[in-house]
This record gives structure tokens, sequence and C-alpha cells, in this order.
């Protein structure tokens, strides 16, 4: 191949990018989720119930 | 008028505002923001010898000589827009992209009527075709490189590499005897 | 479970909803952080997975079973990424400033919460696309960098997006914030046709678009189908992305709040 690192830098730095930003997006969802969870313990859902304590 | 109706209408007046603003100053400075001259251009209005210009153009074909002074490989080539055509001077590497017929710009200044670059760009095209379909299409006389841009993309871009191979096969042999 | 307790609360996250709800309005229906969520977790999995599989497809087709093109050779591999974030980073500009109106106009909160999580997405992704350009520009052109209307009115584009991720977080007083930050976008969306027209109204070292609306793309199959591929996949990938950040940012301000009622009731008891 030709130019082969400039091809390989492009792909790898993409490749780091896409890493980077889902994992990122993934763990705080998660993070979110579990904090909201302690916080706010799931109920049995009845209508005019107030969630918030 | 509701408050939204009403700022609904102050986003779209000011962006329009904005737009023509923005508008106005890209025309009064459309000749700083292209990035460089025609050699008809550069032709017509002649520039002070020491002034910096970018030069682009097609490279004529078979205007190319190459020597080697030393170590620094020394070229001179013609730029042409098709009205009129510059000699280029330029010592140092050409890029891969180099070709007669191909586009490029070249930095640098007019010295007595010849153009000395101390840089050359090579512009290329939008068109992307695998080799094989290049060579099918300059095989059949449609195209020769040196000369300008290929034909129109509809006559080619749904070719194959399959394809073009075919047609570059030599016609079958008579059979053997 | 999780869902249930926050769906069961209809407060809605921005204090000026009151005048907008009259409005039943399509923006307004998934202002009920709620309902965005339930929505955003049904969404999710259909952007994130076929984004994974279209952008591998695409991109190991590219790069190793499309041709090489009979001038650049395999340097025009590089194109199955820098053409698909070029794209993106204007696309996502716009949906930025398409937020940032929503915001102004309709004083969406959500709008706001996405205008937030979609700058910094697609500042990465105009970086990327800046990098990319650079190093197919190196090979191909013979300079990293030249100061055309394309890359410099794709450079102004990345510092746009950075100016708006400052601007939106400088604020002590959040509400300002998402209101300056919108404005610097709505303006800022003068660029896009700039960008997009730069390589037709001034001559350019960039060369003109390959795809257009009005002829026969000049690329051959071959190439286009692994670009079109690349291009769908890396697009569902950028949504994906900004749909999770979002559905995070959504319950980050919903704990927000609850901590600062559960501050308020202890404080009231002591």
């Amino acid at each position: 191949m030709t130019h082969l690192p400039f091809i390989i830098a492009s792909y790898g730095l993409f490749i780091a990018l896409a890493l980077y930003l889902s994992a990122g997006a993934a763990l705080r969802l998660r993070t979110a989720r579990l904090k909201l969870l302690s916080l706010e313990p799931a109920k049995p859902s009845s209508p005019g119930k107030k969630s918030v304590s | 008028m509701t408050r939204k109706t009403r700022r609904l209408w102050l986003v779209i007046i000011c962006v329009a505002c904005f737009g023509t603003a923005a508008a106005l100053m890209l025309r009064a400075f459309s000749s700083d923001i292209v990035f460089f001259v025609t050699p008809s251009q550069l032709t017509q209005n002649a520039q002070p010898a020491d002034r910096t210009v970018k030069l682009g153009g097609m490279v004529v074909a078979n205007s190319v000589k190459r020597e080697k002074h030393g170590d620094t490989p020394v070229s001179s080539f013609e730029v042409t827009d098709g009205q009129s055509a510059v000699t280029v001077n330029y010592e140092g590497v050409l890029p891969d992209l180099f070709r007669e017929g191909q586009s490029v710009v070249a930095i640098g200044s007019m010295k007595n009527g010849i153009f000395i670059a101390s840089e050359v760009l090579a512009k290329h095209d939008e068109t992307y075709m695998p080799k094989e379909v290049a060579e099918a299409l300059k095989k059949s006389g449609k195209w020769d490189p040196r000369f300008g841009p290929p034909p129109d993309a509809a006559s080619w871009n749904s070719m194959t590499v399959k394809d073009a191979k075919k047609s570059l096969l030599p016609p079958p042999a008579p059979a053997a005897q | 479970m999780f869902l249930h307790s926050v769906c069961e609360t209809n407060k809605p996250l921005s204090a000026s909803h009151s005048s907008a709800s009259r409005l039943s309005s399509f923006f307004h229906r998934y202002a009920n952080p709620g309902r965005f969520l339930r929505l955003g977790k049904v969404l999710q999995p259909w952007l994130t997975w076929p984004a994974i599989a279209l952008t591998l497809t695409g991109l190991i087709w590219g790069l190793f079973f499309s041709p090489a093109d009979w001038q650049q050779g395999d340097s025009v591999r590089i194109m199955y990424i820098h053409v698909p974030t070029a794209i993106l980073a204007s696309a996502g500009y716009a949906a930025l400033a398409l937020c940032s109106v929503l915001s102004l106009v309709w004083r969406h909160p959500l709008a706001d919460l996405a205008a937030a999580e979609i700058g910094p997405v697609g500042a990465c992704i105009t970086a990327l696309c800046l990098a990319t350009g650079s190093l197919w520009g190196k090979p191909m052109w013979g300079a990293w960098w030249v100061w055309d209307a394309r890359l410099t009115s794709v450079l102004i584009l990345f510092f746009l997006y950075l100016g708006h991720i400052t601007l939106i977080r400088a604020f002590d007083d959040q509400q300002r914030g998402y209101r300056a930050a919108a404005i610097l976008a709505i303006a800022g969306a003068v660029d896009l046709p700039i960008i997009k027209f730069s390589v037709q109204w001034w001559n350019t070292l960039h060369q003109p678009d390959s795809i257009t609306l009005t002829s026969a793309p000049t690329m051959s199959g071959s190439m286009l189908w692994p670009l079109a591929l690349s291009m769908l996949g890396i697009s569902l990938g950028f949504a994906a992305i900004v749909l999770a950040r979002l559905r995070a940012s959504v319950m980050e301000s919903r704990i927000r709040s609850l901590l600062s009622n559960q501050r308020r009731h202890n404080g009231d008891l002591s």
C-alpha cells in the first residue's frame, strides 16, 4: 500500500475517537442510572402517588 | 401576536441581517478569498516582481522537463487555463500526483516572464475511479488524462473492475493450430 | 422498574414550561423527561447496533475490498472516514442551530440539554475531519494545511463549536448560558452555506463535491457503496452517542432536583 502510515493514522484516530466517545457516553449513562435508582428506589406504580418524598 | 411568534420573527430577522452582512463581506473580500490566480489573470495584471502569488492551472501536455542539479531535482513546465500559459520553474521534489494534465497550484513570483515557484501543490479533481476503469477509458480512446478531465461520469461510474478488465483483455486469439 | 419511578413525576425540566404547556405542539410532547427517557430507551438499541454494523461493514469494505484510485492509489481509502466526518460536522452544527431555535423561540427545555450534548460530540467529529483531511492532504497535495476557502471555513466551524461549548457553561445562571450559546449557534449557522459552496464560489485547492443532487456522481460505484455505508453508519453512531448523552443528561438534572429537594427538606426539619 502506498502512504500506509497516513491511512493507518486516519483509521486509528477514528477508532480511538469512536471508542472514547461511546465509552464515555455509556459510562455516564450507567452512573446516572445507578445514582437515580439509589435516590429514587423503584416503587409499585400507583396513579396519583407522588414519587418525590 | 403571541410572545412565541414575536420571538420567532426576531430570530428570523436577526439571521437575515447577519446573513446579509456576511454575504456582503465575503463579496467585498472575494478577491482575497480565492486560493490562486489563473495564468490569464496573471499575465493581464502585471504583478510586482517580489510579490508572492499562487498560480493555478493545468499542466500542459508534453511541457514537463525534469533535470537534476546535483541532488536537487529541477523541473520546468507550463501551466494553462485554456487561454494563456505561463512557464513555471521549480527546484525541489514534485508531489506524487503531479503529472501532465493535472491541476496544480504553484506558489512563487514572476521573474522576467517566468514563474519561479518555491512550492508546488497538486490539486486533484473530484473524480474517483479504479485504475482498471481509467485504463479502459484510456484504451477506448474516450480520454487522455494528459489533455484534461475524464468524460461525463454517467458513462463510466457504473463500470465495474470486472467489466474494465474484460475490455482490457486482448481480443480472443484465433484458435491455435 | 426504574422507568416507572421517573415517569410518575410529570414535572417538566424547566420552570418556563407553564406557558408553553398550553401549546399542544409536537415539540413539547417530549419535554416531559419521563416520556423522553421511555422513548430514548426504546430508540437507543435501534441506533447503536445498526451504527456499529454499518460502520464496520463500510470501513472494512473500504479498507480492504474497494479498489485503489487510479491516481491517488490506496490513499483514497482515507475518504471513507474523511467524507462522513465532514458531512457530520456540518449536519451536527445544523442540528445544534435547530435546537437553539427551539430553545430561543419555543423555550423547549430538552433543546437546551440537547444543544449542550451535541456541542462536544460535534467538535470531536470536526477535529477528526480536519485531522484526516490533513493526513490526506500531505501525501496527495503535498501540504498538511493550506488557507483555502473550504479548509478555513471548516476550521471556523470547529472554533464555533468550541465557543458554544465554553459559552453554554460560562454562566452561573444556567438559563443565561443556554440563551447566549443559542444565539452564538444561530449566528454561526451562516458558516454552513459558506462551507458547502466554498468550492464553487471561489477557486480552492480542495476539489468540488463528487456527489451532487443535480448530476451523476463522479465516483466509481465500487467506491460509492462502501462510502454510502460508512456515511450512514457514522451518522447513526453520532445520533446514538448524542442520544445516550442526552438521556444521561436528563437523568442528571432529575438527580440534581431530587438532591436539592432533599436538602431543602432536611433544612426545614432542623
